[in-house]
């Protein structure tokens, strides 16, 4: 028998839970009907059933650093069987979202993402900076030597925010970005180790590369959401919003270093003209964000009107509406400076850039980290063995 | 002789494959064989009106027996019940066409047999005038908690007068330390007033009851219908003739310094349910020890419940019990945090209800678990209890830190174990007379193990079985639950609320409401001469041929419900009103003086020896089965519904219990030319189902004196078996007749044929 474990309940940590959709999930009896039928779930030691107890009792340090919370993709198979109502799987949503505002330092921030009332804030801030330093642009140009303008590449959309300004707008927060998710990501990984340690898990253990190959083939085929049997569909609109994402972040990588970069000519040269393959790239997968947003805005109203699988709470529709009104603005930017409808066009630049701005500095702190650490919790579970409960894809 | 008289009318139904599967002419004609018969007729539907105009014919013609052959005696009873005429039922379908090859030698011979020992029985059996009681209509309610006080309501409105005895000050019992209840009413989630004052004053008001506080019972004599009770009141003394006996002495706390491992008596913060319950009800959760404001709560449920070592059951309540107070503490103070320990939670019908409602509460959290003990945590002057959990959902074993422990302790019924009283009254008097040897060790012996039950008494009743009712090791009385809740071994006394078993207040009052029933029919039937369960009506009743007694005592002991009282000299004393008309008496005496009416010693050798047995050359073996009919019987009749079949060497002679069946039997039916004898009874042990509680037990013990019989007799010992069985198994009972036949037929047929 090992030695008895004090148990401390955090009852404020149970109680954000509970007021941040976990509503229901004092109601569970733990009869593991929902560790029975999560195909993701393995064979040794279930979830959510333990997450659902830890829950209850308000167990913030072994729900923070447990890697099931992130095997788990909220498909509800669990909250459609459960026999009491409990739904384990908006728990487990809960929990994500306090793992995210905990791993994410400054913590302010992501109390800020967490409150409705700010998301005004959160918009306006980034648009007033850009009016500010597109204000600032021809002091700091005469300051930065003269008459400072970029070599070979020719910025025309508007020229109070030439790409070098933007570039020196967004690089020092996408930076800042950057460390935080690498210091949370380390204390992540740190505490889903300690988190073992203490429970004796002791898995068939793959190396770190193998785990990342192995990771990363189950997000892009989206194996996981796959094996979902009561919301399948949910994988479709998550493919598109993924691979759009993808494709979106790929142009602007390309968009960003064009300037570094001497082999660039012609139709590869920014701006790109609309046949250009970047050009085609960048407009679908807009459209597929667009698509797959929009049918994620569908599944989560109809659900909460019927009340019944999957509600959402603010933490997912404040993602997901960021998420559309970056690239809805992004599209409205695109067909006002074709159409040159002035002065929205400009406007409609400048939204756009706030929304985009918005969404990857709350990186960190939005429900948008699930990526980066579930990405983390996935690669942790194939490095320590464990395994689904249909347990053959991922047994090779 | 009676049978001079030819007055016995037999009739034989046709109907039910009975016509076209028997030779009925042939059975007619047995009849006719015997003497005693005047008529005999058979019909091919004998339950119609024209069959049943037909019997009424010869019954009003003055037959005194009356033969009906035809179905089983549990089918149309009340269509073929003739006031002042005795009616024998003969098997003729269940046990014979359903059961055996139709058109064949065996399955006839049968069926004469049959038809024979009914004969037999209806020739010997004579209906007696009833043992009719003068009977009072009132009832004695011992104890004047819930339980007691719905029994005197309960009586009142039947129309009965009501003794209501309690032994505190005030009515009301448990009830009166309780000032809020867990919800009686839909949607069972929110506590309940308690309104105890009315309902005293109701009972007070009511001219039917006569209540006495602060009373106590100092003698109960007498039998059902007359009661003979003196009770201490205040120094005086008060008698009252009662018909009938409820007793709701209710309970008693367990005792929580067995449960030191606990931290009961160890720390002042860890105090019982009981104890909580004051606690809750003064509006402020203080620890006793420091009186500071308790704001982590651990509940530990089954605190010495469901524990071989301390109480082996449930009490029931203390569920729900644990989660009222936990929600009326966080009514009190939304900063208390309550933890529930519990093995299983038992909240039954609607009150799961309540318990989901105790589950959403944020601040109430349950966890499943084997509280292991409940420690003190050393160090800086904290105080706090932990409590140690094994096996829970969040690990093997884990501590959590409370300011205050409540333990869950069950319920102890307040009821004496009359039979223990008496041994150890009897070995008192054994050391008393001092006369060394091994009756005065083992006296000595008994007084330490029993000593504990001396001055436990309640009821005092004079009865020669103990004082009190007898209980089983749990402590609650002991009867034939199953079948007949509220029973007692005591006839005309009842069992109601958390004596009985543990109740809610629901329980008390529904518990109340049957025993009331009970005791107002055992006050009706004994008024009759009519006994109780299970032979509900029977009129019949003992008679004893006194001047061949012996005093060996075997029927004052063996009796399971204390009927029969002695005299100095030994010299048993019947109580009708008590006796249930079982027969163990008529079974256990070895003078054969005990008998019924229509069922005694001559009575069922009479069938026996009716039953032609064919020679040695016939190569037909005659097995006799005696069966219990409580369940043996209807097994063997179920058996024959599900038409399953067996040997047709048997011969079936119901018996009122197989603690009924006197070994002289076995001695006749083998000097006969039976070739075995089968005695098939209910279950006996712990779980038993003996509807006479002790009757198959005792069957156990007398097959010493059979074994001996036989070897007197020079037989083998295995031609008499004793079988159990259940009437939900009457599918074994083929297999289990047939093997029987085939061990008998490998042993060969009775030495003693012809």
């Amino acid at each position: 028998m090992p030695a008895p474990v004090l148990i401390k309940p955090d009852r404020e940590f149970r109680n954000r839970l509970i007021a941040s959709g976990g509503e229901d999930l004092k109601k569970c009896f733990q009869c593991a009907t929902c560790s029975v039928v999560c195909e993701v779930s393995g064979a040794s030691q279930p979830f959510p059933r333990k997450e659902m107890i830890w829950a209850q009792w308000g167990m913030k340090d072994r729900l923070l650093g447990d890697v099931d919370i992130w095997r788990c993709h909220q498909c509800n198979d669990c909250s459609q069987r459960c026999p009491r109502g409990a739904r384990p799987g908006d728990v487990m949503a809960a929990i994500r979202r306090e793992a995210i505002l905990h791993y994410s330092a400054p913590r302010w921030l992501g109390n800020i993402v967490s409150q409705p009332r700010l998301l005004p804030l959160l918009l306006l801030v980034p648009c007033i900076l850009l009016v500010l330093a597109a204000w600032a642009r021809a002091p700091l140009e005469t300051f930065l030597g003269g008459s400072y303008t970029p070599n070979r590449i020719i910025i025309s959309y508007w020229s109070q925010l030439p790409q070098w300004l933007l570039i020196a707008f967004f690089a020092p927060f996408l930076s800042l970005v950057a460390v935080v998710m690498i210091l949370g990501v380390m204390r992540f990984w740190r505490d889903l180790k300690a988190r073992d340690r203490e429970a004796g898990f002791i898995g068939q253990r793959r190396s770190l590369a193998a785990s990342i190959r192995l990771a990363a083939r189950s997000i892009l085929l989206h194996e996981d959401f796959d094996r979902c049997t009561s919301e399948h569909s949910r994988m479709n609109s998550h493919r598109l919003v993924l691979f759009g994402f993808l494709g979106l972040i790929v142009v602007d990588l390309w968009v960003l270093t064009a300037r570094f970069n001497p082999l660039l000519r012609g139709a590869f040269a920014y701006p790109f003209n609309f046949w250009s393959p970047w050009k085609i790239l960048a407009n679908l997968a807009g459209a597929a964000m667009l698509i797959g947003c929009t049918l994620m805005v569908r599944n989560l109203a109809r659900a909460g009107r019927s009340g019944a699988l999957f509600a959402g709470t603010w933490f997912d529709w404040m993602f997901l509406a960021l998420a559309l009104a970056a690239v809805l603005t992004g599209f409205a930017c695109e067909i006002l400076h074709y159409l040159r409808v002035d002065p929205f066009r400009y406007a409609a630049y400048i939204i756009h850039l706030a929304t985009v701005f918005a969404l990857l500095v709350l990186l960190p702190y939005s429900k948008f980290a699930h990526m980066i650490y579930r990405a983390t919790a996935m690669v942790y579970a194939a490095h320590t063995g464990r395994q689904s409960q249909g347990g053959l894809r991922d047994s090779e | 002789m009676a049978d001079e008289k030819k007055n016995v009318a037999v009739f034989l139904c046709r109907g039910c494959d009975i016509g076209a599967s028997l030779d009925v002419e042939a059975l007619e004609k047995v009849a006719a064989e015997e003497r005693c018969v005047g008529l005999c007729r058979s019909h091919s539907f004998l339950c119609c009106d024209e069959g049943v105009a037909q019997i009424k014919e010869a019954v009003q013609s003055g037959v005194a027996s009356l033969v009906i052959a035809g179905c089983s005696g549990r089918f149309h009873s009340q269509t073929f019940s003739f006031a002042s005429c005795f009616v024998e039922r003969v098997n003729l379908r269940e046990l014979v066409v359903w059961s055996h090859e139709p058109h064949t030698e065996d399955t006839q011979m049968l069926a004469e047999d049959n038809l024979r020992m009914g004969i037999a029985r209806a020739l010997k059996a004579e209906i007696r005038e009833p043992a009719k009681i003068a009977a009072q209509r009132t009832l004695l309610v011992v104890g004047g908690g819930p339980s007691g006080m719905a029994a005197a309501r309960e009586a009142s409105r039947a129309g009965y007068q009501v003794v209501l005895v309690e032994k505190q000050a005030e009515l009301g019992g448990w009830l009166r330390s309780c000032k809020r209840q867990f919800p009686k009413n839909a949607p069972y989630r929110d506590l309940e007033a308690i309104d105890l004052e009315s309902w005293i004053l109701q009972l007070e008001g009511d001219p039917n009851i006569e209540i006495h506080r602060s009373a106590a019972i100092r003698s109960i004599s007498g039998q059902p219908g007359q009661f003979e009770v003196e009770l201490d009141v205040n120094d005086s003394t008060i008698r009252a003739s009662v018909g009938a006996i409820v007793q709701a002495t209710g309970w008693r706390p367990y005792d929580a310094s067995r449960l030191g491992h606990l931290g009961y008596g160890r720390s002042p913060d860890v105090i019982t349910n009981v104890e909580m319950e004051s606690l809750v009800a003064t509006g402020q959760i203080r620890c006793p020890s420091d009186g500071r404001p308790a704001k982590r709560i651990a509940f530990v449920q089954c605190a010495g419940s469901r524990d071989a070592d301390h109480l082996p059951y449930c009490s029931a309540v203390c569920c729900r019990v644990s989660l009222k107070q936990a929600l009326w503490a966080r009514e009190l103070d939304p900063e208390i945090e309550a933890y529930i320990f519990y093995k299983d939670i038992r909240t039954p019908a609607q009150y799961e209800d309540f318990y989901r409602r105790a589950q959403e509460d944020p601040g109430i959290s349950l966890m499943k678990g084997d509280v292991i003990s409940v420690t003190t945590a050393g160090g800086r002057g904290a105080n706090a209890p932990q409590v140690n959990v094994e096996n829970t959902p969040l690990g093997p074993s884990i501590q959590v830190e409370a300011d205050l422990v409540v333990l869950a302790t069950g319920m102890v019924p307040v009821a004496a174990d009359g039979e223990a009283i008496r041994r150890v009254r009897d070995a008192r008097a054994v050391i008393d007379r001092g006369q060394p040897g091994p009756q005065l060790d083992g006296a000595r012996q008994l007084v330490t193990e029993l000593g504990h039950h001396e001055g436990t008494d309640l009821l005092h009743l004079g009865y020669r079985q103990g004082p009190d009712l007898p209980v089983l090791p749990s402590g609650f009385p002991d009867s034939h639950f199953i079948c007949f809740p509220y029973e007692t071994r005591r006839t005309g006394i009842y069992a109601a609320g958390c004596m009985r078993a543990p109740n809610d207040i629901e329980g008390c009052i529904s518990d109340a409401e049957g025993a009331v029933l009970k005791a107002i029919q055992c006050v009706e039937l004994t008024s009759r001469g009519a006994a109780l369960h299970p032979r509900w009506g029977d009129l019949s009743f003992l008679d004893f041929h006194m001047q061949r007694c012996t005093l060996c005592k075997r029927c004052t002991e063996e009796c399971p419900f204390g009927s029969l009282d002695e005299d100095d000299k030994g010299t048993p004393l019947p109580n009708p009103g008590r006796c249930r008309r079982c027969g163990i008496c008529l079974g256990a005496c070895p003078e054969r003086i005990i008998s019924f009416g229509d069922y005694s010693i001559d009575v069922v050798s009479s069938m026996i020896k009716a039953v032609h047995i064919p020679d040695e050359f016939g190569e037909k073996p005659r097995l006799l089965i005696l069966a219990c009919e409580n369940d043996a019987l209807p097994a063997l009749e179920a058996a024959g519904i599900a038409r399953l079949r067996y040997s047709p060497f048997v011969r079936v002679i119901p018996v009122r219990c197989l603690g009924a069946v006197n070994v002289i039997w076995i001695a006749d039916a083998l000097a006969c030319g039976f070739d075995g004898i089968l005695l098939l009874g209910c279950k006996s042990g712990d779980d038993y189902q003996c509807h006479f509680i002790r009757g198959s037990e005792l069957m156990g013990t007398r097959s010493e004196n059979i074994r001996q019989k036989l070897v007197q007799l020079a037989l083998e010992e295995q031609r008499v078996r004793i079988e159990q069985i259940a009437l939900s198994e009457y599918h074994r009972l083929p297999a289990l007749i047939d093997e029987f036949a085939a061990q008998i037929d490998d042993i060969g047929l009775n030495p003693f044929k012809g």
